[in-house]
C-alpha cells in the first residue's frame, strides 16, 4: 500500500495537477536544502543522522530461558522421619544386657585407634583421638549438671542426636539426656576422660571434621 | 573513687524488731521466740544494783550442760537411721559445723525439729546431686545453693528411693567432712550418749565458760515498761537501751571525755547511777532450753522485793550459721549479728528487741 505512495506520480496525473514531477537526484538535494533552512542551527552532519532512517524498538520481548527444573533429593523431611520411626528402640529391645557386646565393640574399636592405650601413652593424643571418635557403645556417668537429678545417671550410649544422648541403664531404662550444662565421665581402661557437654554439641557425623576450639568457660 | 569510698561510709542494713508483752501473760512468746532460735553462742545478764549472784542463778548456770566437738564426722553419718532413731526422734538433736564461713564454704546444720540444712557453693551442688533451691540473697549468678532434707519424714525410710539417694550422694558422689559442734536435750529418759555413739571419731566434751564481773558506779538509763519509744525526760526509748546495753557488754567507755577520740557514745538520758551492777558472760553451745531456763530465774529474782527496777538477758547467736530464727536463711554480708535482748521489768513485763544483720530475713 505503501508502494502507491512513494512511487513515481505517472505523467498523465502530473500534467493534470499542473505538477512537475522532479527527478530523484533534484528531490533530495530539496529536502536537504528546505531542512537546512528550516533548522539552521543543526549542522550537515546531524540533518544526514535524521535522514538516515533508524528503527525505533517499540516492543523488547525477551523470551526467558526455563530454569532447568531441580531435582527433588530423595530422602524424608525430620517431622517424615520421626514418623517412621526408623531410630527407636522398641521395648521388647531394650535390655541392657542386649548392648553389652556391642560395648566391648566399642572398647576395641577405641584401643585400636589409640595403638594400643598402654599405661604411659600421652593423655594428650588419647583426647584428641576421643574427640573425633564415635560414642555409640560408651559407658558414660553424669558426673556434674546445673540440674541435679540428672547426676549420677549411667549406661550404655545408644544414640547420639545433635543435642542429646540416648542412654540405657542398668535398669533397662531408656533416659534422654541433653548435653547442654552436662558434665559426663567415660571411663576405659583407667584412663578417665570428662566430656563437656556444652561445648560438644554436634551430630556425630560433624564432629569428625570439626576443630574444637578452647574458647569461653568451662564452669557450668 | 567515690563509689567504694560511698560503701565503707554506709552503714549496712541491719533490722531490729522491739516487741513487748508480759511474763505471765497466756499468749506470751517468750518461749516460742527463745525456743525457735536455735543455735546460741554466748549469753549474758547485766543486774544492776546487785553486788552478788543468787544461788538460784548460780545453779542454773553450773547446770548448763556441756557440748560436743567432734572433728572430720561425714555427713553421711548424721543421715543413718542408727542416729535418727537414737537421737534425731527422742529429744532434740543439734548440730553446727565448726570453723566453717557461712558465705565461703560448704556449713551443715541439724535443727532440733529433724531437717538436716546443707548450705553449698555452687560447684559442690552441681556435683552433689541433692535437689535445693538457690540462696535469697544472691544476684544475677547464683553462687549458693540450700539443700534441706528432712530426716524425720514417713518418705525417709529406710530402703525408700529418697533415702538411698542421699546416703548415696553423701557417701559415694561427694562425701563432705566437717568438725561439728553436737549437743543433744532429751526429756528425762536416759539412752545412749553422744559421746558413746561418736567413740570412734575424735569427740571432745566441752563446758561452757562463765565469767563473771561487778561494775562500780555505772550510769544506767530510766526504762518505763509501757513505754516502747520512750518519753521526753522521763525514760529512753528501746533503741538507746540497745546501744547502751552493747557498749557496757563491750566494755566500751560512756564517759564522752572532750579529749578522747575513741568514741562518743554516751548514756541516754534520763538516767540514774547505779552504785553496782552484776555482769555475768556465759559462751559456748548453748541449748534454747536451758536459756528458758535462766529466764525463769531471772523472773524469780524479782520474787522478793529488790532495789533494780529492771535486768537484761542477750543472746549472741552464731555468725557462720545457716539459720537464724526457724529455718530462715542467715548470711554473712558485713556481719554476722542475729541476737535477741529481753528487758525484765519489776512488774514482770518485758520488752523482746531481736536484730539481724545485712542477708537476713526479718525476724518472726
Amino acid at each position: 500500500m505503501e508502494r502507491v505512495i512513494y512511487s513515481k506520480l505517472p505523467p498523465q496525473a502530473a500534467k493534470l495537477l499542473d505538477l512537475q514531477p522532479q527527478g530523484s537526484q533534484e528531490a533530495e538535494a530539496f529536502v536537504s536544502a528546505f531542512l537546512k533552512r528550516s533548522m539552521p542551527r543543526l549542522k550537515d552532519e546531524a540533518i544526514q543522522d535524521m535522514l538516515t532512517r533508524k528503527a525505533v524498538v517499540l516492543e523488547h520481548s525477551l523470551r526467558r530461558r526455563t530454569k532447568e527444573k531441580r531435582k527433588k533429593t530423595k530422602g524424608f523431611s525430620a517431622k517424615q522421619r520421626r514418623e517412621m520411626r526408623l531410630f527407636e528402640v522398641k521395648p521388647e529391645q531394650q535390655k541392657y544386657e542386649l548392648f553389652l557386646p556391642l560395648h566391648e565393640l566399642w572398647k576395641q574399636y577405641i584401643r585400636d585407634l589409640c595403638n594400643g592405650l598402654r599405661p604411659d601413652a600421652q593423655p594428650q593424643m588419647i583426647q584428641t583421638k576421643l574427640l573425633k571418635a564415635d560414642l555409640h557403645g560408651a559407658i558414660v556417668t553424669v558426673t556434674k549438671s546445673k540440674c541435679p537429678s540428672y547426676v549420677g545417671i549411667t549406661g550404655i550410649i545408644l544414640q547420639e542426636m545433635k543435642h542429646i544422648f540416648k542412654i540405657i541403664t542398668k535398669e533397662d531404662k531408656l533416659k534422654v539426656i541433653p548435653k547442654l550444662n552436662n558434665v559426663f565421665s567415660l571411663e576405659l581402661d583407667g584412663f578417665i576422660s570428662h566430656i563437656y557437654g556444652s561445648k560438644f554439641q554436634l551430630r556425630a557425623s560433624e564432629r569428625s571434621a570439626k576443630k574444637f576450639k578452647a574458647k569461653g568457660t568451662i564452669d557450668l | 573513687m567515690s563509689v567504694p569510698l560511698r560503701r565503707l561510709r554506709e552503714t549496712p542494713r541491719h533490722l531490729l524488731v522491739c516487741e513487748k508483752s508480759h511474763m505471765r501473760h497466756e499468749r506470751s512468746r517468750h518461749a516460742a521466740h527463745v525456743r525457735s532460735h536455735a543455735y546460741n553462742c554466748r549469753v549474758s545478764f547485766l543486774i544492776p544494783e546487785c553486788g552478788i549472784l543468787p544461788e538460784a542463778l548460780k545453779s542454773v548456770i553450773t547446770d548448763i550442760g556441756e557440748y560436743y566437738l567432734v572433728k572430720n564426722l561425714s555427713l553421711h553419718e548424721l543421715v543413718t537411721h542408727e542416729f535418727i532413731n537414737t537421737f534425731v526422734k527422742k529429744g532434740s538433736c543439734y548440730a553446727l559445723t565448726y570453723n566453717t564461713k557461712i558465705d565461703q564454704d560448704n556449713a551443715a546444720a541439724l535443727l532440733p525439729t529433724g531437717k538436716l540444712i546443707i548450705s553449698v557453693d555452687k560447684d559442690t551442688y552441681e556435683e552433689l546431686g541433692l535437689q535445693g533451691r538457690p540462696s535469697q540473697y544472691s544476684g544475677k549468678k547464683v553462687m549458693r545453693y540450700i539443700v534441706t532434707i528432712d530426716l524425720t519424714d514417713s518418705a525417709f525410710d529406710p530402703d525408700s528411693k529418697k533415702h538411698k539417694r542421699v546416703l548415696w550422694a553423701l557417701k559415694e558422689k561427694k562425701p563432705l567432712e566437717f568438725d561439728f559442734l553436737l549437743s543433744w536435750h532429751n526429756k528425762g529418759a536416759e539412752g545412749s550418749t553422744l559421746m558413746s555413739y561418736f567413740s570412734k571419731n575424735q569427740i571432745q566434751a566441752h563446758q561452757p565458760k562463765a565469767t563473771f564481773s561487778t561494775l562500780r558506779n555505772l550510769q544506767c538509763p530510766v526504762l518505763h515498761s509501757n513505754e516502747l519509744h520512750g518519753k521526753l525526760e522521763e525514760s529512753c526509748s528501746a533503741q538507746e537501751l540497745f546501744e547502751w546495753l552493747g557498749a557496757v557488754c563491750n566494755k566500751v567507755g560512756l564517759d564522752n571525755k572532750s579529749f578522747s577520740f575513741l568514741s562518743t557514745c554516751c548514756c541516754p538520758q534520763p538516767s540514774t547511777v547505779v552504785e553496782q551492777a552484776y555482769l555475768c558472760t556465759i559462751t559456748g553451745f548453748i541449748l534454747p532450753e536451758k536459756i528458758i531456763q535462766l529466764l525463769e530465774q531471772l523472773c524469780c529474782y524479782f520474787d522478793e522485793p529488790k532495789l533494780a527496777q529492771w535486768v537484761t538477758l542477750t543472746v549472741h547467736g552464731f555468725a557462720d550459721s545457716p539459720v537464724s530464727w526457724r529455718e530462715s536463711e542467715h548470711g554473712f554480708q558485713k556481719g554476722g549479728e542475729n541476737l535477741y535482748n529481753f528487758v525484765v521489768f519489776r512488774n514482770l513485763d518485758y520488752w523482746l528487741q531481736m536484730a539481724v544483720g545485712a542477708n537476713d530475713d526479718c525476724p518472726p
